[in-house]
């Protein structure tokens, strides 16, 4: 589907409420799709953690490194299956789940841009994407 | 840092996550009371409850948005500001002790509870012409009212004043680790006169990046404890997706009414541990 091809006939309010459509579900598919992986990988390394140890106690915390080192070192971990164990997948979990409001905000600003070419909302959106790519970036 | 039981723990982030979802409020609100019960540090509380903040508000969001509730662009505009106050909120947490939190979450609840109660339900004229600035922001929309059987349509108002009341909401979610939502959906309503549907949905919507930008101070702080995060969120979200399933076969009244109740008791219970006469108080 692409959203940018629009009918020759189609009238303005025709072309905002598909528009509007499309985005809902641009939207509504990218926040399932993050919570849906994000509770995934936590169910599988608690599961785990639970097999391995009998209990769902585990303790520890993010500590000397910001969201995007801590996503980028989850993913590194994710592509080394011998050095798996509960807590790649708990962290991946924690890690997904940041990501997903993330990017249902970058991808928001990209569809104000592209296909429906609103700056006044592709510039609201660029400046809560940058508010939250700075605080993410902080240690 | 203990905690008695995580099984225990994933039972009642399933209760917090359903009432979440039903008032728009998020999960925080019962969560936090109920972590620090169990002996979490209210700081951490806070801190794990802003991380399933962002689970509650994305899983509910997703279907008010596919559904067309959802206001994306009032949503998108209020954003701007909820995000500034989280961040405020959330380093005046870490900087603050505790005793002014559990305070300041009593009063909170209070006062939302309180200005819920004052307020006249009335059926309001949602096409009323807005305001240039209103105008301007492009904040208006329709949709299917699937209880009422009807097509609403409306026109946002005064969006220059609920920009930035949304400044305060969006301080009370990162300094409190709360979606924040009883506000948010206070001031769609009284500020911006949405529809009460539109309100709900729009204000979970906003609820998700807010608590994101919380959560980046508080994970800058070292504060977010995955393994404890784990099973709350899990049971938040699937108390959240319970209340979702439920929420679309009610209509307007019906929330507003769970809503005050739930307000309710979370007020009187808050006030009672302030005052010492139950629970672990601070």
């Amino acid at each position: 589907m692409n959203p940018t091809s629009s009918p020759p006939d189609e009238t303005t309010a025709r072309r905002e409420a598909r528009l509007e459509h499309d985005m809902e579900l641009l939207v509504g598919y990218i926040l399932l799709a993050g919570v849906l992986v994000s509770i995934a990988f936590l169910f599988i390394g608690l599961v785990w953690q639970y097999v391995l140890t009998g209990s769902l106690h585990l303790n520890y915390l993010i500590a000397g490194m910001n969201y995007f080192d801590f996503l980028l070192h989850d993913l590194r971990a994710l592509f080394h299956p011998a050095g798996w164990d509960p807590r790649v997948f708990i962290d991946l979990g924690i890690a997904s789940l940041l990501f997903t409001p993330y990017i249902r905000v970058v991808s928001s600003m990209v569809f104000f841009a592209t296909a429906e070419r609103n700056w006044k909302y592709t510039a609201f959106t660029a400046f809560v994407g940058a508010v939250l790519t700075y605080s993410l970036f902080l240690r | 840092m203990s905690i008695t039981s995580p099984g225990i723990l994933f039972v009642v982030s399933i209760v917090a996550g359903f009432i979440g979802a039903m008032s728009g409020m998020g999960g925080g609100i019962v969560l936090i009371p109920a972590l620090t019960l169990f002996g979490v540090g209210i700081k951490h509380a806070i801190a794990i409850s802003i991380v399933s903040v962002i689970a509650t508000s994305s899983g509910a969001a997703s279907a008010y948005v596919r559904d067309g509730v959802t206001n994306l662009k009032v949503g998108m505009f209020l954003e701007m500001f909820t995000i500034l106050g989280a961040i405020v909120g959330a380093t005046v947490t870490l900087a603050s002790s505790d005793q002014p939190l559990f305070i300041a979450f009593g009063a909170v609840l209070l006062l939302s509870w309180g200005t819920l109660f004052v307020r006249k339900l009335k059926h309001a004229d949602y096409l009323k012409p807005a305001d240039p600035v209103t105008r301007w922001l492009e904040l208006r929309g329709g949709y299917f009212d699937h209880a009422e059987n009807q097509q609403i349509d409306y026109e946002g108002q005064r969006g220059w004043l609920g920009g930035p009341c949304m400044f305060g909401a969006g301080f009370i979610a990162g300094l409190l680790g709360i979606g924040a939502g009883a506000l948010k959906v206070l001031i769609l309503d009284l500020a911006m006169g949405l529809p009460p549907k539109v309100s709900t949905t729009t204000s979970n919507l906003i609820i998700g990046v807010t608590a994101l930008a919380g959560t980046s101070i508080y994970i800058a702080a070292g504060y977010v404890d995955p393994g404890l995060a784990a099973p709350v969120i899990i049971g938040v979200v699937a108390g959240a997706f319970i209340g979702t399933r439920l929420l679309k076969r009610l209509s307007n009244q019906s929330i507003r009414q769970f809503f005050l109740v739930v307000l309710l008791l979370l007020g009187l219970e808050m006030i009672l541990r302030g005052f010492g006469v139950f629970g672990h108080g601070v």
